[in-house]
């Protein structure tokens, strides 16, 4: 795949993108019951745009002059759940490519994710941590949700920083069916509120699968010298980057990661670590892979 | 002198020092994981920047005006002139610029005073021609410029002095003035009519308390107590009154010819202009080292109202920057 985020990141369309990064994906992660012919009725409900024609009913079509969507009763009770972190960190922009930050990265991998869980019947739902709220879309099914949550990834502006313990405490009432848990962030903070969520979450078995982004020059510790830098979620303090400081920065950030890493594997979370340089669908298939594997 | 205002021009340099920004803290950059990196202080970087660019456009405006206000420049303009002193005949006058191919400025005043005061205004290499009956000076003109004189002596006016004589011997007064000739004349009346340049006073009663005149010759002194105490030169007695000059002598009216002439020449030379010595027709070389007037002050009032209009206009976005 050829396609890099600097030229998906042309366009602000996510339907546009899904179609573009899914394209011989294929469908599914998990086996789940498909809609459609052989599965028992279960009720009819209005036609809705996105719907797939040989789905409406013709012959009641004929008869109220209205279309209507079979539905199939399903028994896949694996709902999804995505988990954008869009705190002001998460604007950090690439080096190499200036239109594309961590929260559009994010975003995009979420969006293919919520195409996914929706190709395949799953009941998918979004959560956004952003200005210290917590933006919560109630998991549902079919085309309709998928719009809510495409709307609702759009509207994120990265801002602010996590929501504190108690709120986010407040919103897990979510998680009483066992689910799915995608959750996509820099994981910078650590431990925080936001990590302590998700681990609370797998103690409840919940999957858990955490996608942490980082952007090239982090990694090659690569920033340009005599620039001040400051912190976008703690306001004080100037730092700066130089060739003494690489040495430094890289064995702090080496000791961070490598405690989140640890974090993980003690609590049996999967874990993938991306630079948003990279294409995000083999990105994407790399974490799903993950994912079928656990 | 007033050049050396120019060596004031550095002074422009303090408002665009002043206007100069003078540090800046170094603009941070947001980084996820400046959180790794050394904390350092702020750092302050030199920057050459101006601050206000339209109100230091003002200021240096304001003091370049001052300076040139000061240092009062005279533009070079004008090129080979000749000069035509006022009361010159226009037909010589129109003759010689022809000839001349030069341009024509008229001078209403002495041309070579004139053209003192205003020598910084023609271009170095031009040459001056000096039309019409101009008065030798005491000392002999100098000018950075070649500057010929074409003198052509003017024949004098025509002009009338009323006099006015009371006297019983009216006849040997009018006789001094009757062997007169030239383009003077001399009008004689027995009242008092006009106004008399020279009243001649010469009987025991007093003049009328009105009449002034610049000089009196009194023949009879009873009615003048002024004249009791007063300086004499030669045997004549001056004094000053209230109705003029008068003058006094016991041996009038003059008995001989030579005393009569005297007594005239005592009048015009005292009482009239002398009139000018017209200078030869002559070419005074260009001399370098001539001092050049002191500058004609010509650009100072347009200066004048452009430091003003300057100055209120600095006070006013001074005002409106500060708020």
């Amino acid at each position: 795949m050829l396609a890099t985020p600097a030229l998906l990141a042309q366009t602000n369309n996510l339907d546009l993108i899904i179609r573009y990064v899914l394209a011989g994906l294929g469908h599914g992660i998990h086996a789940g019951r498909e809609r459609g012919a052989g599965v028992e009725f279960s009720e009819y409900r209005a036609y809705a745009p996105g719907d797939e024609w040989r789905r409406v009913d013709w012959k009641l079509l004929a008869r109220a002059d209205r279309y209507y969507v079979r539905e199939a009763e399903r028994d896949s009770h694996v709902a999804v759940w995505l988990w954008l972190d869009a705190s002001a960190s998460m604007a950090e922009p690439s080096l190499a490519m200036p239109n594309v930050d961590k929260l559009w990265y994010a975003r995009t991998v979420l969006a293919c994710l919520a195409a996914v869980a929706q190709r395949q019947g799953d009941a998918f739902g979004l959560i956004v941590l952003s200005n210290g709220r917590v933006n919560f879309t109630p998991a549902a099914r079919g085309p309709r949700q998928m719009h809510r949550v495409l709307a609702q990834l759009s509207r994120a502006e990265p801002s602010g920083e996590l929501p504190p313990a108690e709120t986010l405490r407040a919103s897990l009432h979510f998680a009483r069916s066992p689910s799915l848990v995608f959750a996509v962030s820099d994981f910078l903070d650590f431990p925080s509120p936001m990590t302590d969520a998700l681990l609370r979450l797998r103690h409840t078995q919940h999957d858990v699968r955490a996608l942490c982004l980082q952007t090239r020059a982090e990694v090659e510790a690569s920033f340009p010298a005599n620039k001040s830098y400051r912190d976008p979620e703690q306001g004080d303090g100037v730092f700066r980057f130089g060739p003494e400081a690489q040495a430094e920065y890289r064995l702090r950030r080496g000791e961070h990661f490598a405690a989140v890493n640890a974090e993980w594997r003690k609590h049996d979370i999967r874990a993938l670590s991306a630079c948003i340089e990279d294409p995000v669908a083999s990105v994407l298939r790399g974490w799903l892979r993950q994912a079928g594997r656990a | 002198m007033t050049n050396l205002w120019w060596f004031a021009l550095p002074v422009l340099l303090l408002p665009i020092w002043w206007h100069r920004q003078k540090r800046e803290r170094v603009k941070a950059v947001p980084l996820a994981t400046a959180r790794f990196l050394p904390r350092s202080d702020p750092q302050q970087q030199r920057v050459w920047q101006w601050v206000d660019r339209f109100l230091l456009l003002l200021r240096c405006l304001l003091l370049a005006c001052l300076i040139t206000w000061l240092a009062d420049p005279v533009v070079p303009w004008r090129g080979d002139s000749v000069l035509v002193a006022a009361g010159t005949d226009p037909k010589w006058v129109q003759q010689q610029v022809e000839a001349s191919g030069f341009t024509k400025v008229d001078v209403a005043s002495d041309p070579l005073t004139w053209f003192g005061r205003h020598e910084r205004e023609w271009l170095g290499d031009a040459k001056v021609l000096v039309l019409g009956a101009v008065a030798m000076p005491a000392e002999k003109p100098r000018f950075r410029h070649q500057v010929e004189l074409r003198t052509k002596p003017v024949p004098f006016a025509k002009t009338e002095h009323r006099i006015a004589i009371v006297s019983k011997r009216a006849a040997e007064w009018r006789a001094l003035f009757a062997a007169l000739s030239g383009p003077q004349r001399y009008l004689i009346d027995e009242t008092i009519s006009g106004k008399p340049e020279l009243v001649i006073w010469d009987v025991p009663e007093a003049p009328p308390a009105a009449l002034h005149a610049p000089l009196w010759w009194i023949g009879d002194a009873s009615a003048f107590p002024e004249l009791k105490n007063a300086k004499q030169v030669d045997g004549l007695h001056y004094a000053d009154s209230t109705r003029g000059r008068l003058w006094h002598s016991e041996v009038w009216p003059p008995k001989d010819a030579a005393s009569a002439r005297r007594l005239f020449e005592d009048w015009q030379r005292l009482h009239y202009p002398p009139v000018a010595y017209v200078a030869a027709p002559q070419v005074l070389p260009a001399d370098p080292a001539a001092p050049l007037g002191a500058g004609t002050r010509a650009l100072r009032d347009m200066l004048s109202i452009a430091l003003i209009a300057l100055f209120a206009l600095e006070r006013i976005v001074t005002h409106a920057s500060k708020r």
